[in-house]
């Protein structure tokens, strides 16, 4: 009985690790009030990125920092598309989470089909995502860069008036969770499964956008979400042949879940949980 | 003037020639064939696509004068546009390859009757649409008698894409396989509902493992279930592509693809007149090791990895009342079986499915047809199994 929940528990962190390394990314730039949508392609992008780098032979640090720097770039078009530009931020991450996943579908066909034969260690990766979490929790709350952060996404207009640089704040903000999405990548792809393959985020960037407003953009909670989707999704093959619950309802969790998280976020959304100004553009002197 | 003459004379020349060339050259493109090819994934994949594309490749080379193109990624409801396409560019043959282009190609066929169409693993032929399939069941009952051999606990592990009649006729197969080799062997199958998700695959086979079964094989696209059966230091085997190079230590044997043998015959029956439009009805390639189509092993050359030699000769079973050692038995059927005609069946009768019903009786074999519509599964397997017949 505790080897098998010790077994669940530790499935259930190996699964939300990407999940939850991605989602605090996300969580750093909502809270600065930019939506980035385009998780599911950094990640492809980062995974990528790392593996080229680990399966020539390079050391897991050299390749989780090509992973990092892959999601960064990435981040930063849509950060230059959606806050220089002005275009509709829903739209660009849409764009991003496309382009990245076709790019790197491309790029990656001459590492398809090899493996990697020493694979990193997962648990570095979960404990990183951890402290990432609690970092991002104790900067957010306790120190005065989190409260600029916070006052960027709420009120930029209040914060502009203070001498705070909106737009180089949120710049920072889409890039740390462009380079989170890529190490989430770098996970999947030097450990989980040691290996590339066209489309092996399998619709964990999608899932890490709902998980975020599953857990209400707090880093915490994340960690709470995060564990319990990876338990679910393994409790949907362990419980398979105990012949209680059907299959199907297993398979349909994860998009019930999303639903929920949506349904909820309607919710939060009148209670006034999200970030103010998410999603809306600033620039001075308009409204 | 003279030299007017003379230009003229030349240039009345140069056409000549040039006429003379490019009649060659239609000439050339008459003896040409234009072969095309519908995938439903990536080509880039380890899978069902890239399989179906090195074939293609393979029958360029081998067939002079045969030209190919494909089209990779089509989703299945996308069908009938492509081959549109196709055929305004001058393709002769189409080789549609999935299941679910099936009603698509059979309405393309009706709308094009002069050009020639195959349809991979489906049922419904027409005067000019034949149907093929490599099928892998004799495969996987070799690959069961070495599971059956290997597992310590009795217990063996299957991730499963889908529970349709395909992987219930190789989940079956390896079932009575792996309880020739060992008689109390169960097969405890998880559906994961994806032919590709490395993350559903990886976590069916933690569970599998959990649950003690300490020898895995799979449905699935990628390597993901080889790789994390090696990590835990527990023997597999591979699907479809080969993987020995994902697991070199672990990886025992497995199914490989050559789709290429059917299409090289095809397309050269088509070449020489043998098959055309009108003349396929009755065409439905159904190949298996005799014919080449289908190859045992994680790798092309080597049905067995080295390393699980000698714990597969040690093993015993028994054969007719004898004792044998599994690996001079798996050598000996697949010996037989790869043979012009072979005399063992892995589904010859009598065979009960798991629920007690006889399905085969003694002394019968199943027809193509039986095994292509196989709902029920072989005693041995366990875990939920849609679609079973009670």
């Amino acid at each position: 009985m505790t080897q098998e929940l010790l077994a669940a528990a530790l499935r259930a962190l190996s699964l939300g690790a990407p999940l939850l390394i991605a989602a605090v990314g996300a969580i750093a730039n909502e809270r600065a009030g930019v939506v980035n949508l385009g998780i599911e392609g950094m990640m492809a992008l980062g995974a990528l990125a790392a593996f080229s780098v680990a399966v020539e032979g390079h050391s897991p640090a050299l390749a989780v920092a090509a992973a990092l720097g892959a999601g960064m770039l990435a981040a930063l078009l849509h950060a230059v598309v959606s806050l220089t530009v002005g275009a509709n931020s829903y739209v660009s991450g849409l764009a991003l989470a496309m382009l990245g996943s076709g790019v790197a579908g491309i790029l990656g066909r001459r590492y398809e089909g090899f493996p990697l034969l020493d694979p990193v260690a997962e648990e570095p990766f979960l404990v990183a995502a951890g402290a990432l979490a609690v970092g991002l929790w104790v900067f957010l709350r306790f120190t005065r860069p989190g409260l600029v952060l916070r006052s960027v996404g709420e009120s930029p207009a209040a914060a502009d008036a203070l001498g705070v640089h909106v737009t180089a704040v949120r710049y920072g903000a889409v890039a740390f969770g462009g380079a989170l999405a890529g190490l989430a990548g770098a996970f999947l792809s030097l450990s989980y499964r040691p290996a590339w393959t066209d489309g092996m985020t399998g619709g964990m960037g999608w899932i890490a956008v709902a998980l975020v407003i599953f857990v209400g953009w707090h880093p915490l909670r994340a960690v709470a979400g995060s564990t319990f989707f990876g338990l679910l999704y393994y409790l949907q093959f362990r419980l398979q042949d105990q012949g209680r619950i059907p299959v199907e309802a297993f398979g349909a969790m994860p998009y019930l879940l999303v639903v929920l998280a949506l349904a909820l976020s309607g919710l939060r959304k009148a209670r006034g949980s999200a970030p103010a100004a998410l999603g809306i553009p600033y620039r001075r002197g308009e409204r | 003037m003279q030299m007017r003459k003379l230009a003229i004379a030349v240039l009345v020349a140069l056409s000549a020639v040039s006429t003379a060339a490019e009649k060659e050259k239609e000439q050339a493109k008459e003896k040409k064939l234009k072969a095309c090819f519908i995938y439903v994934g990536p080509v880039g994949d380890l899978g069902w696509s890239n399989a179906h594309d090195e074939a293609r490749r393979l029958a360029e080379k081998a067939i002079p004068g045969l030209e190919t193109q494909f089209v990779e990624a089509v989703p299945e409801a996308q069908g009938l546009p492509v081959i549109d396409r196709l055929v305004q560019q001058g393709c002769k043959v189409i080789f549609t390859t999935s299941f679910g282009y099936m009603d698509h190609t059979v309405e393309a066929a009706k709308k094009y009757p002069d050009v020639v169409f195959a349809h991979a693993t489906g049922f419904k032929r027409a005067p000019n649409l034949a149907t093929y399939m490599a099928d892998f069941y004799q495969v996987y009952y070799l690959n069961g008698l070495m599971a059956g051999a290997l597992t310590k606990s009795g217990k063996i592990g299957y991730v499963g894409a889908f529970p349709i009649p395909e992987l219930k006729r190789h989940i079956s197969a390896f079932a009575l396989g792996a309880r020739a080799a060992r008689p109390d062997a169960v097969v405890n199958v998880k559906w994961i509902n994806s032919w590709f998700s490395p993350p559903k695959a990886r976590e069916a086979a933690e569970a599998l493992m959990v649950e003690g079964n300490d020898v895995l094989a799979f449905t699935e696209d990628t390597a993901t279930v080889v790789q994390v059966a090696a990590r835990k230091k527990i023997p597999s085997f591979s699907h479809y592509s080969p993987m020995y190079r994902f697991a070199p230590d672990y990886v025992v044997s497995g199914q490989l693809v050559h789709w290429e043998k059917v299409y090289i015959d095809f397309l050269g029956k088509v070449r020489d007149g043998t098959y055309a439009a009108g003349k396929v009805k009755d065409v439905d390639y159904w190949w298996l090791l005799k014919e080449g189509a289908v190859e045992m092993g994680a790798q092309p050359g080597m049905p067995i990895n080295p390393k699980f030699t000698d714990a597969l000769k040690k093993a015993q079973m028994t054969v007719g009342g004898k004792p044998v050692a599994v690996y001079d038995r798996v050598m000996d059927l697949l010996k037989d079986m790869s043979s012009p005609s072979p005399k063992f069946d892995p589904f010859t009768g009598p065979i009960k499915d798991r629920n007690g019903v006889e399905r085969v009786p003694a002394g019968r074999h199943m027809t193509v047809e039986e095994l292509n519509s196989m709902q029920w599964v072989a005693p041995g397997v366990m875990g939920p199994v849609a679609d079973e017949p009670k």
